[in-house]
């Protein structure tokens, strides 16, 4: 029985989604109110026995297939409450569109499902299928609604550009089980440094193609292409579950798989890697947002720049202890001598940051999804700064919620996002990576410029004359004054959440 | 050479003809016929890594079902007999460029394998059973029971998300 403990989240969700889909079927009213409120229920309860297993020791659970420890679990506890909010977003925005249906929220439901078994899994074709589960569910969002040419040409994009991805993780996954002859990934840990000596092209180039694999699904430079078009084309609450979920989810098995094979390569190769696509990352990221004038595509690009903030993090996991890498602005410099990467502070950085992420760029897209109205769906100026002029005047709480949302994604104190950033940058500097943290500040005080315009057009230019009156819900008041506060709450109370995220042996097998 | 060397470069050249076939053939009925062409000649190999059993599900359900589906789209879609032709452009360039780096690694990283694969064994007992539906049950229920209920969800989550994508419109 305790081995079944770290799949009842993912199994409360399933439950879930299953009822949602019948219903669908067996309740034929036209009164859809009801699916929002079971949705919703069943991520929080999901959330709630997350939390419970995330106090558990870490182990290795159904034949070493899965784990349970405290870096999944809390990570499905996060991945739920971005699935309970998308969810609310969503049932105001379909609602206003005439589009609620029970398989949107089976989807939504079986999409973090799929996210909660993809932290858990600890052997590659586990890891392989369970990434295809929350993919398939988030392609067919994306196609959800079909208005106009956008979503069409969204959802077929991250479709075909997902399924290659996955291709390559798959084609690495099997070099490298042709090269040990093992999948699961302690037994690999433990036969790679014997198969790195015999066969290194081997090991190395499925190395790289399971990287690219992962690169893909969080979005990092030179492996982000698809991101900003699919980000835009799909309905609006599917993007805020996607940059939230998705790209937590992928961090996770990231970490998990590449250190099970850390200690066969030598550790400047882990380590530059990861350095390097973090800071192409960061930079890119922010240059590319810089000119955007439109709202939802410019908050796309902020994802993929806050990817590079955690692969940051990532590369202080792997920064080599003692100053053996020298490349400029990537190299290791020791600041007492020879350090010793504190693991328990990266681990805690990552998942902190990743939580206010989660609140952060749900309650965002919440914003945009709130003032986009049914008739734009024929326009091309949906989402431009224009429309948020003078939102301070129209709703005045939407404009101060969103103003949270805004710097806390620039890393303002006191939010959610100027914490996560905070523990992020001081785990790097503690591994020696100085000049790869500065380069991060540096980034994101650049990323200012953009977050800030938004707040600028919402509380200093005047209303347009055309400004028609948005379509109120209250799951959408509810979504939005949630996360806005628990972006604020999180930012002046960091202790109690940051305390639970530096439990020590976070991740299964690796301190 | 022995017959399974002669009998893998026979199949090794068909399933690379065929699956060039599929991609530059210019009448999409064509293509589909060189990628069921293509499952046939991959079936062999399975055969001849000792995956009976995978090979016999290969042939029945995907050249089979699969490629039956794949014709009836094709023909309900009333495609012209042919396509357009692609032009070369600087990004697809690059793209061809990219994907001949690739190739590359991959071919020399495959050139020098180890004579004996980690986790073979030559033992006649275990060799015979191997490929066996006895034998694939037994490992797929067993050892393998998390993946393979994972497999089931994924299943559900395929069909729902399809007939939500194949909908008219919402």
């Amino acid at each position: 029985m305790n081995d079944f403990l770290p799949l009842i989240p993912a199994a409360t969700l399933v439950v879930g989604a299953i009822v949602l889909m019948l219903s669908e079927v067996f309740l034929a009213s036209a009164n859809r109110g009801y699916m929002v409120i079971v949705a919703t229920l069943t991520s929080v309860v999901a959330a709630v026995a997350a939390f419970w297993n995330a106090f558990e020791p870490a182990r290795s659970v159904l034949q070493g297939y899965a784990v349970l420890d405290p870096f999944s679990s809390f990570m499905t506890c996060m991945v739920c409450v971005g699935t309970a909010l998308s969810g609310l977003v969503a049932s105001s925005f379909l609602k206003h569109r005439n589009a609620e249906r029970g398989e949107f929220y089976a989807l939504v439901l079986f999409a973090a499902a799929g996210m909660s078994l993809l932290a858990l899994s600890n052997e590659f074709i586990t890891i392989f299928i369970n990434l295809e589960v929350l993919s398939v569910a988030t392609y067919s969002l994306t196609a959800y609604l079909r208005r106009g040419g956008r979503p069409a040409e969204a959802g077929f994009k991250y479709f075909i550009l997902g399924a290659f991805s996955a291709s390559l993780l798959l084609y690495g996954a099997a070099l490298l089980y042709g090269a040990t002859g093992v999948t699961k990934l302690d037994e690999l840990e433990r036969a790679l440094p014997l198969a790195a000596a015999t066969q290194p092209a081997l090991v190395y180039v499925g190395f790289g193609l399971v990287l690219a694999g992962f690169a893909f699904k969080v979005a990092a430079v030179p492996f982000h292409m698809w991101t900003p078009d699919v980000y835009e084309g799909a309905p609006t609450p599917v993007t805020a579950l996607m940059s939230a979920g998705v790209k937590s989810a992928a961090f996770v098995s990231l970490v998990r798989v590449f250190l099970a094979m850390k200690g066969a390569l030598p550790p400047e190769v882990p380590y530059l890697l990861f350095a390097a696509l973090a800071l192409v990352t960061m930079v890119a990221g922010n240059l590319l947002a810089m000119p955007q004038r439109n709202v939802k595509r410019m908050l796309a690009y902020s994802s993929i720049a806050h990817a590079g903030y955690l692969l940051l993090g990532v590369a202080a996991l792997f920064a080599p202890a003692g100053a053996s890498a020298k490349a400029g602005v990537l190299a290791v410099t020791p600041l007492l001598g020879g350090t010793a990467v504190a693991a328990g502070d990266v681990y805690k950085g990552l998942l902190f940051y990743l939580l206010g992420y989660t609140v952060t760029t749900v309650g965002a897209f919440g914003c945009v999804a709130a003032i986009e109205r049914r008739e734009d769906e024929t326009r091309t100026n949906t989402w431009d700064l224009e429309r948020f002029a003078g939102l301070a005047q129209r709703q005045p709480g939407w404009a101060v919620a969103m103003a949270a949302f805004m710097l806390s994604l620039a890393g303002v104190p006191p939010t959610a996002g100027f914490i996560g950033k905070l523990f992020v940058f001081s785990a790097a500097v503690d591994a020696g990576l100085i000049g790869l943290a500065v380069a991060g500040v540096l980034a994101s005080v650049a990323g200012t410029y953009y977050y800030l315009r938004v707040v600028v057009y919402m509380f200093m230019r005047p209303s347009p004359d055309e400004a028609t009156a948005p379509f109120r819900h209250w799951t959408m008041d509810v979504a939005l004054v949630t996360s806005a506060v628990a972006v604020v709450a999180l930012g002046l109370l960091p202790g109690p959440v940051a305390q639970w995220l530096s439990r020590a042996g976070m991740m299964f097998g690796h301190f | 050479m022995s017959i399974e060397q002669v009998l893998f470069y026979v199949f090794a050249v068909a399933i690379v003809a065929s699956a060039s076939a599929v991609v530059f053939l210019r009448n999409p009925v064509g293509s589909a016929m060189s990628l069921v062409a293509c499952f046939f000649f991959l079936a062999g190999v399975y055969v001849l890594l000792w995956a009976h059993t995978i090979a016999a599900l290969q042939v029945l359900v995907y050249a089979g079902a699969i490629m039956v589906l794949f014709l009836f789209v094709i023909m309900l879609l009333s495609l012209t007999d042919t396509g357009p032709l692609v032009q070369l452009t600087p990004s697809r360039a690059a793209g061809a460029l990219a994907a001949v780096a690739v190739f590359s690694a991959l071919i020399v990283a495959l050139k020098k394998l180890p004579d004996v694969a980690p986790g073979w064994t030559a033992d006649p007992s275990q060799v015979a059973r191997f490929g066996t539906i006895q034998y694939l049950g037994e490992v797929l229920y067993t050892k393998w029971l998390f993946p393979f209920e994972a497999v089931s969800l994924l299943l559900l989550v395929a069909i729902v998300g399809a007939v939500v994508v194949a909908k008219p419109r919402i």
